[in-house]
């Protein structure tokens, strides 16, 4: 196997089992490991890439793709990929089979009825964090009342109707899209 | 782009089956859609709004685990709904479904990002796009919030987990290691009072 191939599994397979709450957890970890440790990337090269992962749909950790291409091409991004999913997604199919198939117990429904409190207050500490950073920076006050229109459309819609995710996503863009061309 | 959406019964005991292609085709569009941190509110729209393989409390179980246990949500999430809903091929189905499209946006965007980054369009548009996904998200947390059982202690952990990571920006990993046993015992403890 090609040395840099062998390099980039060998970077992201443990971080992968040390991701937990997603990719938040290792970015730092990844970012010294591949531009202080491994010299692949520069700083700013990661920054940019950074961004990118950011603005694009998906797991935050795909991060993973884009320094494997930029340092062994396309398989770069492959092994790359595998190094960061494959170990994790092992893991969770061996719990979540075990999970699905064991029968109900007092512990297994105590486990359940107390996890899913905590997942609720992680859904909307993430909603409040993602318009906190999208408004952070936003000296202009209709554009805020612009995003927090849409959200609230956008919730209504997502929770009285049956309209596909896919479907209300790129109208939403494509009217931002408009509403820049013909107001901005 | 076909709407088809399959009427199932919701609420089943056993939870409901589809096929691993079913849930390769829905991973697929969930996959390309989810931006701006709302994949999780976005899979909860396929499997339970329009699918119907699960209802709500299912769902946040699947939720919490793929949240707990290290690796992406995004990835861990597909693998335990596919998993759930078609067997093992539905699980890799899931992931595979998940992981494609966004593995092709980003290489893309990677590729034409300098030059989509110096236009202000870009970014005026990525924010319409991560309000359409918060909008998503509060959605998923409104539906499941109605049917969480109605217990002092329910609120009382949601509400916490919410004011010290979301308000107080506390980090999140230390605050789910202790809310999750709290949660857990107390769980257990009302379920032996009420027994």
């Amino acid at each position: 196997m090609d040395n840099k191939l062998l390099g980039l599994f060998v970077v992201f397979a443990p971080l992968s089992l040390l991701s937990f709450g997603g990719g938040q957890a290792i970015v730092a970890d990844i970012q010294y490991q591949t531009v202080s440790v491994h010299g692949y990337l520069t700083n700013a090269q990661f920054a940019d890439l950074f961004a990118v992962s950011r603005a694009a749909p998906g797991p935050s950790t795909l991060i993973a793709a884009l320094i494997g291409y930029q340092v062994a091409g396309f398989w770069g991004a492959i092994v790359a990929c595998l190094g960061i999913y494959v170990p994790s997604s092992l893991l969770v199919y061996g719990i979540a089979s075990w999970w699905q198939k064991h029968k109900t117990s007092p512990i297994k429904i105590a486990v359940e009825r107390g996890l899913a409190p905590v997942a609720v207050g992680l859904i909307f500490a993430g909603a409040l964090a993602v318009v906190r950073a999208a408004l952070a920076n936003e000296p202009n006050n209709i554009i805020v009342a612009l995003e927090l229109v849409t959200l609230a459309i956008c919730c209504s819609i997502f929770y009285f109707s049956k309209i596909g995710s896919y479907t209300v996503v790129f109208a939403t863009g494509g009217i931002f899209f408009l509403i820049h061309l013909l107001a901005f | 782009m076909a709407e088809e959406i399959e009427q199932k019964p919701a609420d089943r005991p056993d939870g409901a089956r589809g096929s691993a292609f079913d849930v390769l085709m829905s991973f697929l569009k969930v996959g390309g859609s989810a931006f701006g941190g709302s994949t999780q509110a976005m899979v909860f729209r396929e499997v339970v709004d329009r699918r119907q393989w699960m209802n709500e409390e299912q769902f946040i179980i699947g939720q919490a685990i793929a949240q707990v246990l290290p690796g992406a949500n995004p990835v861990n999430l597909a693998l335990y709904m596919g998993l759930k809903v078609a067997g093992g091929l539905g699980a890799a189905a899931a992931v595979f479904g998940m992981v494609i499209p966004a593995f092709c946006i980003i290489m893309a965007m990677g590729f034409a990002y300098q030059e989509l980054s110096s236009l202000p369009v870009t970014s005026f548009v990525l924010h319409g796009v991560a309000a359409a996904g918060v909008g998503a998200t509060v959605s998923q947390g409104l539906k499941t919030t109605r049917k969480l059982p109605k217990r002092a202690s329910t609120f009382i952990v949601g509400a916490a987990v919410f004011i010290t990571i979301g308000l107080l920006h506390w980090p999140m990993i230390p605050v789910v290691l202790v809310a999750v046993p709290v949660s857990i015992a107390w769980a257990y403890v009302e379920a032996q009072r009420a027994a």
